[in-house]
């Protein structure tokens, strides 16, 4: 058969009512990532553990504190979240993955393999975007991946950009990199996007409600 | 492949009502037309259509592969500078890609021809995957057409499967739907793109394309400030580029379908290209770029702007002499030449193949009508079948 098999027209129909499907909490992480000649970049240090980070920079351990709680909060807010345990563990690898669980349902995503923390100056008295203020400056940081199959031996964030090699524990990561992903946030100004479609409006057809942008 | 006179649903006008189909009738005219139909047989789809098809889409990949790491294609392409960077790496990730309508001329016989590729913005999706198979399910049931009659269009299951395959790493993460306002036909074609995402599970959210705001921290938001992490738009990527917002995408976060990549595709400086590449490959035409038609040789030819849509600003010569001008908003940006290869004729009626892929499978195809040479969005769509 060359068609479809089997359509549901219960679902296709827009009189009827659509059963809607209930689905998790909302997570964030587009593909879109820096890269290494973007020129706004810096030096992150990446720790596997807090340990780790507590033994190289014993006189702020309360620092390494502070990194590893917030790149464990955001993992759980950015990770990426998988229906099941083989999609997951096929990105991240065997023990890769660990069970979450919110509202009655669960799901897989990466266990957190490290962390990654970056520092940036002041202006005008408060931290960037994106970065809290500690005794010793701005401070950002991020949890990190190890990836398997073609990823394997890398750095990825949760976004999927890669941050080196794991035999690294630096990397240069452009301004995004400690970019927060809020749910929501305030809009500034609307109506940047639409513009070619009124400049391309001709005659003839100008006042139609029908035509398509698409083709 | 036959063009067949048949007689229409008494209950269709009702039913469209019913699915929510606003957009049959276009400007005073008939755009569904179920009066007749085109008939094919199994070879004719699977030989001529199915696997051409997939081979383009494969040739193109090369293409695209070719072009983004080439600073003076890019800039054939006309892409801006600035965003070469971000298509490059959209590339190497391999962000995946849901759909493409590669348009075909073929009367049943001789190879089909490439005319275009629709990779960005396709339309006539609905239309396709959903209501000419309901057309000829209804068909089957009322005895009008042989329990045996098929159709090549596997659209709607294989677009299902294509959005639970790309949501694997998006468990519950919004899935943003954003077409331009004052258009029942995108709004339409989004509606059922979203259809078919709810049904593998993805949740859904619509913003108009003119609605969209720049979130503070450098974000993409939705009407009701919502962050926009991952959206399909039907809106070209070329418009994006050259609007306010444009250069907001570099640092907005936002994983797009169709991706970045697209953007070459749906570029008629692909043709080009293709036939660069691939030179006398039996389904493509000849075509250059301006600067190589001295050369060229062609006394008929299509000149096609680099960015056109839905048959605007094309003109046709013949023997140095201007058959046909369309007209239109476009053409700034330059022109491509294509060998004239006229569309074939059935019942007075020139007749174009939009040929479906997802990703990289090719899925079903569409029939559309057009009295005049070149096919415009005041085409008809016509169902079909493949006789058993």
């Amino acid at each position: 058969m060359k068609r479809s098999r089997q359509i549901n027209l219960d679902v296709m129909r827009k009189t009827a009512s659509v059963p809607s499907v209930k689905i998790l909490t909302a997570a964030i992480g587009g593909v879109i990532a820096l890269t290494a000649c973007s020129s706004n970049t810096q030096e992150a240090k990446i720790y596997r553990t807090l340990q780790e980070c507590k033994q190289q920079n014993v006189e702020k351990a309360e620092s390494c504190d502070a990194a590893y709680q917030h790149a464990l909060k955001a993992s759980t807010r950015t990770a990426p979240k998988y229906r099941s345990e083989y999609d997951c563990e096929s990105e991240f690898g065997r023990n890769g993955c660990q069970v979450n669980q919110a509202s009655g349902s669960s799901w897989f995503m990466p266990t957190m393999a490290g962390f990654m923390l970056g520092q940036a100056l002041t202006r005008n008295n408060s931290c960037p975007y994106g970065y809290y203020n500690t005794r010793w400056g701005c401070h950002a940081s991020q949890p990190v991946y190890t990836g398997s199959g073609s990823m394997y031996g890398g750095w990825y964030g949760a976004d999927g950009t890669h941050y080196g090699s794991t035999r690294s524990r630096t990397a240069r990561v452009g301004s995004k990199a400690f970019k927060p992903k809020p749910t929501a946030t305030r809009t500034m100004s609307r109506g940047g996007f639409g513009s070619t479609v009124a400049a391309k409006s001709w005659s003839s057809r100008a006042s139609s409600s029908s035509r398509s942008w698409g083709g | 492949m036959q063009r067949i006179s048949t007689v229409e649903r008494p209950n269709w006008q009702q039913l469209a009502r019913e699915y929510g189909f606003k957009f049959h009738t276009m400007h005073g005219e008939t755009y569904w037309d179920e009066s007749a139909y085109y008939s094919f047989d199994l070879k004719q789809i699977e030989e001529d259509l199915e696997d051409p098809t997939e081979e383009i889409h494969q040739m193109c990949l090369q293409v695209v592969e070719r072009v983004v790491s080439d600073e003076e294609l890019l800039r054939k392409f006309q892409i801006p500078q600035k965003y070469w960077e971000q298509i490059n790496y959209s590339w190497k990730m391999q962000e995946p890609s849901l759909y493409s309508r590669i348009d075909l001329a073929y009367n049943g016989k001789n190879p089909a021809k490439l005319y275009e590729n629709n990779a960005d913005t396709p339309t006539s999706l609905y239309e396709t995957g959903f209501w000419q198979w309901l057309w000829l399910d209804d068909n089957i049931k009322s005895g009008k057409l042989a329990e045996s009659s098929d159709q090549f269009n596997s659209l709607q299951e294989k677009l299902i499967d294509r959005f639970q395959q790309i949501s694997r790493s998006k468990l519950g993460e919004t899935l943003h739907f954003a077409c331009c306002k004052d258009t029942e036909e995108d709004r339409g074609t989004v509606q059922y793109m979203e259809d078919c995402a709810k049904q593998a599970g993805i949740r859904c959210k619509f913003v108009y394309v003119e609605d969209i705001g720049h979130g503070e921290g450098d974000f993409l938001t939705d009407f009701d400030d919502q962050v926009i992490t991952w959206m399909f738009k039907l809106y070209p990527w070329e418009f994006m580029f050259q609007e306010e917002f444009g250069p907001l995408l570099l640092d907005a976060d936002v994983s797009f379908l169709e991706p970045w990549w697209k953007c070459i595709l749906s570029n008629k400086a692909l043709l080009p290209m293709l036939w660069k590449m691939f030179p006398d490959h039996p389904n493509l035409l000849p075509a250059y770029f301006e600067e190589d038609m001295a050369r060229a040789d062609l006394t008929d030819y299509v000149k096609k702007p680099i960015f056109s849509r839905e048959g605007s600003n094309i003109s046709i010569v013949e023997n140095g002499k201007t058959l046909h001008e369309s007209e239109g908003p476009y053409g700034e940006e330059g022109y491509i030449y294509q060998s004239y290869y006229p569309l074939p004729k059935f019942k007075g009626s020139h007749t174009l193949i939009g040929s479906w892929l997802i990703d990289g499978q090719a899925a079903g195809i569409s029939v559309r009508e057009d009295r005049n040479i070149i096919t415009q969005d005041l085409s008809r769509y016509l169902p079909h079948i493949i006789t058993g």
